[in-house]
């Protein structure tokens, strides 16, 4: 099923939930909606699901307005954070609840409950009340209770912020992995860009209410458009850094800072020379040690935090400057060490601090 | 359903949609509002209406039927009686009564006292007592202080009755007369007393419950910041405990103020107003008794009705200064669902 | 554990002191609580009783019979005990279903008029409902004149009777239901809404078993409160074979002459039976609702 968000708004009173957000999802495509907390994603889901009426704007299904078709009609299925299983129902009678709501027949609600409790995995527990159930096995017991009823539309609600970072992992994959089966249109918040970056074929960035960015992960993560777009998608974050200056000098770009120069591919400075200061950004995987005798720019590192794979470095630069960057554990570096930094400049990114956006992607 | 919203103007459906959602909670509604409507609104309209006529069992009949409406009732087979349309002088009436000045000094007495010394004093100390002491003792006495609340009226007034009767079967007798004092019929020589204590027992145990939840919500913190500072316990509960209980105190206060002006069915039980005439009469006892309760089968229902109608526009008074006081109406959370 | 006093500082003799003076205060409180129920109790089972002490025919202490309990025997006991027992049920069940169908409502539903009927329950439960029995008396007069429906719940009927005491507690019912309803989560019944189910049908297959408990708090409640009833009963019905177990009891008081105190006794013990049981069992329940904020008596 196609969905397309027209001019979308939401308000109570004076507070502003929604701020016209437009957007088109194609048929059996995977969204995912990411933002912060409080940001409008859950309302902008809800609405959708038609459990909020929109104060103006249009939600169409298939090319259909169906702003006034209340969320029974709707044929969706819906995840929610807290899983929202029935405690006084069993797992079955949870799961077949939409099917007995539509009067079907009693024995192939039996049939098409089992069916799908199988493909979760969960057939042997259908006889158990919710609460004697893990956190995963609740989580599934929603998922099939949400896809029992065939909808043509899945809406997830951060459908795995209640479980511990294992079993996310695990269902992350599954869920993803029943949406390309099953070829079920897919929208999905979240307020973690790991999931999002993951498990969506596009994202929707919002921020206070407002459609940032609608993109493929990729573009999001090589073009970032706004400054937090930048700082949002990517895990460490990107290094954001005010105070940048680009000057021309003959056919090359220099970005100057208190604490160094870096020159920078032509393509990239030719948009940000002569703006005046600008906000530098680059992400900690394209940063490395300097080799012996290149010239680095020259820091101290602050703070090591051991990731695992990675170390990640805090490196204090002259001028009170702090950035991140990802080290080999095996050069065990130690807070104090000096070291010599240098910037993959080909992937620099640059953003004008008045207006917050990409100097570079428009 | 479909064809539905490709043909219509999305307004329209969208107002019919609105409609009816108002519709159907409506439909959750109505039970209530039929109950409320016969036994709230109806009463208090009609109340004002019988206390500005002569309604009593002389003249009795349906109260609308007065005046020109008398004959369309008589058409109809409505009793009409002799009602009358009498103005404002069932109120002149009242304020002029030989037992008016007796009738209000008893009211206030009697709702100053209990106030003071049960409702909201006595209820303070055992919230206090019962929050010091181990917890599951503490829950135990406000229980048992929850006694007399749950005891139905007529089984709890017969004990006191048993309490304060005369020689030889009351027990406060058996009490007091090996320390040496005379026995009596406390009942009928002290009835003020206990007229005061019966509605104090029930009454203090409402405010302890709510004093008592406000206390035990107070962070221990402050309290242990305060011993150390090395304030005593007195000091303790003035300087700190007091202040943070102020809300639960005013509206314990206000609230109980109102529900013993107009609460009368203990002293009805016990005293009856008396003994003697009106010794123990208060305003909403007389409200019933001229209307409701004669010795000689006269109901005066307007006469009465302007006794009740002062009380419930004090009711009104008081009902409105909570929600606008307390702000209750900032503790309901709008739904979160629109349902379309 | 002691709310406000407990610190390491105090520990030791002092606070055992202040601790059991609280105690000793305490009891004495209660006292003349016990004294009643002492009373009741002896006087029960006892031929009269002088103070607290049972006495036989001769004034000697003792005198114990089962004679005070014959009155189990009479029909019109049993009469006024259903009578009782009817009132209380019609409570249940009337305030449990229109509180809980209200409080569901005004919870959950966004309708025209929500504020004000939340205004109206709150201006209600806190109004003296007492104050408007004189024109009560005149809606069920009019009641009474209704074909059929009058005869059933008219002046001077048991249904009468309850109609008012439903009513009267309603707002009550209404503003505890919505506090219970409030809690519980939204995801729950947007999931049903999605499901498929109208709103009636969450209300009465989703919300309702959530509140379980406290639909079960609001019964004990109701059901003491009409199983206790006096000044209502007493008011709108003339003669025993409507009247209800208080208003039997206290005509027995004040119309019988002497009046035989024993006797009446065990009548009110017989009538305290279940209000104990449920004092026994359900204390917790008890204390939480009537902190919920009670109104009427006093």
């Amino acid at each position: 099923m196609r969905v397309e968000l027209r001019n979308l708004c939401k308000r109570w009173g004076n507070v502003v939930g929604v701020d016209n957000i437009s957007l088109e999802i194609k048929d059996s495509e995977f969204v995912a909606l990411l933002g912060p907390s409080g940001c409008g994603k859950t309302t902008t889901l809800l609405m959708i699901a038609g459990i909020y009426k929109p104060t103006s704007g249009e939600i169409l299904f298939d090319g259909r307005i169906v702003n006034h078709i209340p969320p029974k009609d709707r044929n969706i299925g819906m995840v929610f954070q807290s899983y929202a299983l029935y405690p006084h129902m069993t797992v079955f009678e949870n799961m077949a609840y939409p099917l007995k709501l539509q009067k079907v027949p009693k024995d192939e609600q039996r049939r098409r409950v089992q069916h799908v409790a199988d493909m979760m995995g969960i057939g042997h527990l259908l006889d158990r009340k919710p609460g004697q159930l893990s956190g995963g096995q609740q989580q599934r017991v929603a998922l099939g209770r949400a896809l029992v009823k065939d909808p043509e539309l899945l809406l997830f609600d951060e459908p795995l912020s209640n479980l511990d970072a294992r079993l996310r992992l695990t269902m992350r994959g599954e869920i993803k992995r029943r949406q390309m089966e099953l070829g079920i249109t897919s929208i999905y918040v979240t307020h973690d860009q790991v999931e999002a970056m993951t498990m969506a074929d596009r994202i929707a960035v919002i921020k206070d209410g407002k459609l940032q960015a609608y993109d493929t992960p990729d573009e999001l993560y090589e073009r970032p458009r706004t400054l937090f777009i930048a700082g949002f998608i990517g895990n460490p974050p990107m290094n954001l850094i005010n105070g940048v200056e680009v000057v021309r000098d003959g056919e090359e770009y220099l970005a100057r800072h208190q604490a160094f120069c870096l020159r920078v591919p032509a393509e990239r400075g030719k948009h940000v020379a002569a703006k005046g200061e600008v906000i530098l950004g680059i992400r900690p995987e394209d940063i490395s040690l300097a080799d012996d005798g290149q010239d680095g720019m020259r820091g101290e590192v602050y703070v090591v935090e051991p990731l695992g794979r990675d170390d990640l470095v805090n490196v204090e630069l002259p001028g009170n400057t702090f950035i991140h960057f990802l080290a080999d554990p095996a050069l065990r570096l130690k807070p104090g060490t000096p070291v010599a930094l240098c910037f993959n400049t080909e992937k620099v990114q640059f953003f004008d601090p008045r207006t917050e956006r990409s100097l570079l992607w428009h | 359903m479909e064809a539905v919203v490709r043909e219509q103007p999305v307004e329209v459906v969208a107002r019919r949609r609105s409609l009816r959602v108002s519709l159907e909670a409506l439909t959750f509604m109505s039970p209530t509002m039929l109950l409320v409507t016969l036994f709230f609104f109806v009463p208090v309209l009609l109340l004002l209406w019988i206390s500005l006529t002569n309604l009593s069992s002389n003249t009795f009949g349906n109260p609308l039927c007065v005046g020109g409406v008398r004959d369309v009732c008589e058409s109809l087979g409505i009793r009409a009686g002799g009602v009358e349309f009498v103005g404002l002088s069932n109120y002149r009436r009242l304020f002029s009564d030989r037992f008016f000045p007796k009738i209000l000094r008893n009211t206030l007495f009697y709702v100053f006292s209990t106030l003071t010394l049960f409702n909201v004093g006595l209820a303070l100390v055992l919230a206090l007592l019962t929050t010091h002491i181990e917890r599951r003792a503490g829950f135990l006495f406000r229980a048992i202080w929850l006694l007399p609340r749950i005891t139905p009226s007529v089984i709890y007034i017969m004990m006191w009755k048993r309490i304060a009767a005369d020689a030889p079967f009351g027990i406060l007798n058996q009490f007091l007369t090996p320390v040496g004092v005379e026995p009596r019929f406390w009942l009928r020589e002290a009835p003020w007393l206990f007229v005061i204590v019966t509605n104090g027992f029930v009454g203090a145990s409402f405010g302890m419950l709510i004093f008592s939840s406000a206390i035990e919500s107070i962070p221990r913190d402050y309290i242990m910041a305060a011993k150390v500072d090395g304030a005593t316990t007195l000091q303790i509960i003035r300087t700190i405990i007091i202040p943070l209980i102020k809300w639960p105190l005013l509206f314990v206060t206000t609230y109980q103020t109102l529900s013993l002006l107009a609460s009368f069915e203990y002293i009805l039980l016990l005293t009856n107003g008396g003994p003697g005439l009106y010794r123990t009469e208060v305003w909403s006892l007389t409200a019933y008794h001229r209307a409701l309760q004669t010795y000689f089968g006269n109901n005066q229902w307007g006469y009465g009705a302007a006794w009740g109608f002062v009380l419930v526009v004090i009711g009104i008074i008081f009902s409105i200064i909570y929600l606008r006081v307390f702000r209750f109406n900032e503790l309901v959370q709008e739904p979160k669902i629109d349902a379309l | 554990m002691a709310i406000w006093v407990e610190t390491e500082r105090t520990g030791g003799l002092s606070r055992q002191l202040r601790s059991s003076m609280a105690y000793v205060l305490l009891i004495v409180s209660i006292i003349p609580i016990l004294v009643g129920y002492a009373w009741l109790l002896i006087a029960t089972f006892s031929y009269r009783t002088e103070g607290l002490l049972p006495k036989d025919a001769e004034g000697h202490v003792g005198g114990w019979t089962l004679a005070n309990w014959a009155f189990v025997t009479d029909p019109l006991i049993w009469r006024v005990t259903l009578n009782s027992l009817l009132i209380a049920l019609a409570m249940v069940v009337g305030v449990g279903l229109a509180s809980s169908l209200a409080g569901y409502a005004l919870s959950r539903m966004n309708f025209v008029g929500r504020r004000g009927f939340l205004s109206m329950t709150l201006i209600l439960h806190a109004f003296p409902s007492v104050t408007l029995l004189i024109s009560i008396f005149f809606v069920l007069q009019a009641i009474s004149a209704l074909p059929g429906f009058g005869n059933i719940f008219g002046y001077n009927t048991v249904g009468g009777v309850a109609l008012v005491m439903v009513s009267l507690d309603l707002p009550l019912g209404i503003w505890l239901m919505k506090g219970f309803f409030d809690n519980i989560s939204w995801d729950m019944e947007r999931a049903a809404l999605i499901d498929g189910a109208s709103r009636f049908r969450v209300w009465w297959e989703i919300i309702m078993p959530q509140i379980r408990p406290g639909l079960a708090a609001l019964a004990i409640f109701t059901f003491l409160t009409g199983w206790s009833a006096y000044l209502i009963p007493a008011t709108f019905t003339i003669g025993t074979k409507v009247s209800n177990l208080p208003v039997y009891i206290n005509y027995l008081m004040s119309e019988t002459s002497p009046t035989n105190w024993n006797q009446i006794a065990a009548v009110g013990l017989f009538q305290m039976i279940p209000i104990l049981v449920f004092f026994f069992f359900t204390q917790e329940k008890l204390l939480n609702i009537y902190s919920g904020g009670t109104k009427g008596g006093v």
